[in-house]
């Protein structure tokens, strides 16, 4: 592939993955988000297989990833988006604001990252494309992330939140540690997965017991 | 090759995994396999905490783990307050059954993740993997979620929903932070090296960029700080450390926020020689604001729990100072703090168990008179309070003393007086509460249980607290007991610290 085109792939993939992480977020529906997850993890797993030419230890990261973003959390999220409710508790800020913040959040943040990527980037060779993109992408998402824990009410939206946050992360593993050790990369998505799992259990519990998983229902214990 | 250091955290996570597979028998079989695995981790954790102090660094799968003084250190306290936290949980656990709070055949689930949370504490000390350090310090966070919200009620719910969301988010900065650092250092590592080891890239740690320094460092310090329940991201720890089993909350503020201040101190402390004023400066101003927050937070509690959490945000205030300060003494003193606010603040926790479990409530405006019913805990939380307050002869007044002289010879006057002042309120803040709890006058009838119902608490829960504060008063009067650890733990961060 020629070298030209190998960059617009890479630009390609990763303006969608913007876009799927715009879609977890901005989904009402807690099971089209979910969906919307899977279809950033396959994205996910594609940008990893496209650098894996480079660094070819990026091919386990891309099987890692497929296991457990495309098949264990989206089971575990749909299951418990069965047993409790699949309609988002509305969130504070209304569906046009919210859009419109996260759009400029996308755009002031790429722009930044991409063009002060020297402050980011650890070494030279990641202030060059393709890295100097993907280092930009993984920060956007690792922003949109945080922004949808903190503006979402819903319990269930923050762990969609707090998914897309983790995948900006893992994200940037292509540009910062291509050579990560198998044990390390086990490490962490398993951190992942038991988090994950364990939040969704502990929210079922609140659901159970309060009704509803509305965070603005856990107002117990103040101060 | 030590495989020693496998034992020690591979004993307890298998007594966890025994105890999940098989517990299911008779609660007796839980108990026993928990008590069995924490003396044998708590006496391995003291041979091993006896071989490092000595200046051995024991190391295994090619320096994969390695345990100097520190974490022999960081070991044996963990250890040692998990075995009190198991024998203690014994007769606690067997009367919240009888309360009908929980289920009988929920105590195997109890001390199944009991066993793993301090199986992953151990583990915490003794890894030399930065990303790994990330993987368990997550790990010390998902093995105690359940056992947060164990009680499966209102508060307990909520507490834990916060506790897994705050700490997951807060470590994944962390996460951040370290794969940054590998990045930076990768290539100045010479090849045949393993650039994920901590202790390599202490050794380049002036190579790395600047900005991605400062960029890590701060990821580092949101991160693991909020493990370590530093402002502002101390939130989640007095709903979690309250509304905990009490054994539970006693290993959390004893020891699990130390284990977030432990990764801190191996990731953060190794860049000083080569960002000397800027990083030590902020990290002291973030240590003062901490301790301050927090006792002004414990001033207006009612709650005996919450106010000994709010307690630990300042405490933990004074650790950070120290080692903020960055010279040989100041982490002398946050290390020394460190020891001692484990052994004190789970006798507090402690006590303040056996209160509520005999009296029904924890609310210090509702209790009143318990002293004499309960003379060992009252005991045991005066010695808890005054070592707490900084008082001479108890253990938190020499730990607290160097961290003022360290503050006050680094120039930094500032934070001795405003140090001295948050000790003095501790103090008042504590003895206040303890006053009304066992010598004010007695609990209102609304809210006594029977009479005779109000007595000590079996030797189990009260053996474990006496332990602690003897060791609290031991350590006060004979501070150089425990000076060879401290020192050899000091020398083994300062070593660490590249040179410029």
């Amino acid at each position: 592939m020629a070298m030209e085109e190998y960059a617009k792939l890479i630009s390609t993939v990763s303006l969608s993955l913007i876009l799927t992480s715009y879609l977890v977020i901005e989904l009402r529906n807690l099971r089209h988000s979910a969906y919307a997850y899977i279809l950033q993890a396959l994205l996910m797993c594609s940008l990893f297989v496209i650098f894996a030419r480079q660094n070819p230890g990026l091919y386990y990261w891309a099987v890692t990833a497929f296991v457990t973003k495309g098949v264990i959390i989206p089971y575990l999220l749909l299951r418990y988006i069965r047993r409790t409710t699949d309609q988002e508790f509305p969130p504070l800020i209304g569906y046009l604001g919210s859009i419109l913040l996260v759009s400029l959040i996308i755009l002031v943040l790429y722009r930044v990252t991409h063009h002060y990527i020297d402050f980011l980037a650890p070494t030279p060779s990641a202030t060059q494309e393709p890295f100097r993109t993907n280092l930009a992408v993984s920060l956007t998402i690792f922003i949109l992330g945080l922004y949808c824990i903190l503006s979402r009410r819903d319990a269930i939206k923050t762990v969609h939140g707090l998914l897309v946050l983790e995948n900006g992360v893992h994200l940037s593993l292509v540009s910062l540690a291509p050579l990560l050790r198998e044990t390390a990369i086990i490490g962490i998505v398993t951190d992942v997965v038991v988090a994950a799992y364990l939040l969704l259990y502990i929210i079922f519990g609140v659901f159970e017991k309060f009704g509803s998983t509305d965070t603005f229902q856990l107002k117990g214990l103040r101060w | 090759m030590n495989p020693e250091i496998l034992y020690l955290f591979g004993i307890p996570a298998v007594a966890g995994i025994v105890i999940f597979l098989l517990g299911n028998r008779s609660p007796l079989f839980s108990e026993g396999i928990a008590v069995l695995g924490s003396i044998i981790t708590f006496l391995l954790s003291f041979h091993i905490a006896m071989s490092t102090t000595r200046g051995e660094v024991l190391t295994l799968f090619r320096e994969e783990l390695r345990m100097d003084a520190l974490g022999g250190l960081v070991a044996s306290l963990v250890a040692l307050i998990g075995l009190i936290a198991v024998i203690y949980s014994i007769p606690y656990m067997r009367k919240e059954v009888k309360k009908g709070v929980v289920p009988s055949e929920r105590l195997r689930s109890y001390y199944g993740w009991i066993m793993l949370f301090v199986s992953s504490m151990l583990w915490a000390a003794t890894t030399n993997n930065i990303i790994m350090l990330w993987v368990i310090i997550e790990g010390t966070t998902l093995a105690s979620v359940i056992l947060v919200a164990f009680y499966w009620n209102r508060n307990a719910l909520e507490a834990g929903y916060k506790y897994a969301m705050l700490l997951t988010v807060g470590i994944t900065f962390a996460l951040f932070g370290c794969i940054l650092l590998y990045s930076g250092a990768s290539p100045h590592i010479p090849s045949g090296l393993d650039p994920l080891k901590i202790t390599e890239i202490a050794k380049i740690s002036s190579k790395i960029p600047k900005s991605v320094v400062l960029l890590s460092l701060a990821l580092l310090l949101a991160g693991f700080g909020t493990k370590s329940g530093i402002i502002p991201f101390h939130t989640w720890l007095p709903d979690a450390h309250a509304e905990a089993p009490t054994p539970v909350s006693a290993l959390l503020s004893g020891v699990m926020i130390k284990v977030g201040a432990y990764a801190l101190i191996r990731t953060v402390t190794v860049f000083y020689p080569v960002y000397p004023d800027h990083i030590k400066l902020f990290i002291v101003v973030l240590g003062v604001l901490t301790m301050l927050v927090g006792i002004f937070m414990a001033l207006m509690q009612d709650d005996l729990k919450r106010l000994l959490a709010y307690h630990s945000v300042s405490q933990m205030g004074y650790i950070i100072a120290g080692l903020g300060v960055g010279t040989y003494l100041g982490i002398y003193g946050g290390l020394f703090h460190l020891l001692n606010h484990t052994l004190f603040k789970a006798l507090l926790f402690l006590c303040v168990g056996a209160v509520s479990s005999v009296a029904g409530t924890r609310l210090i405006h509702a209790l009143g008179g318990l002293g004499r019913k309960m003379p060992i805990t009252a005991l045991c939380f005066f010695v808890g309070a005054l070592a707490m307050g900084g008082i001479p002869l108890f253990n938190g007044f020499m730990s607290k003393l160097t961290i003022f002289l360290a503050c006050a010879k680094a120039e930094m006057l500032w934070a001795t007086v405003l140090a001295v002042l948050t000790s003095l309120l501790t103090l008042f803040c504590l003895l206040h509460a303890a006053y009304r709890v066992f010598m004010g006058k007695g609990m209102d009838a609304a809210n006594t249980p029977r009479n005779e119902d109000i007595k000590e608490v079996s030797p189990l829960m009260w053996g474990g607290m006496l332990v602690l504060a003897l060791l609290c008063f031991a350590i006060g009067v004979y501070p150089q007991m425990v000076f060879p650890i401290l020192d050899a733990s000091t020398r083994a961060i300062v070593s660490m610290m590249a040179t410029p």
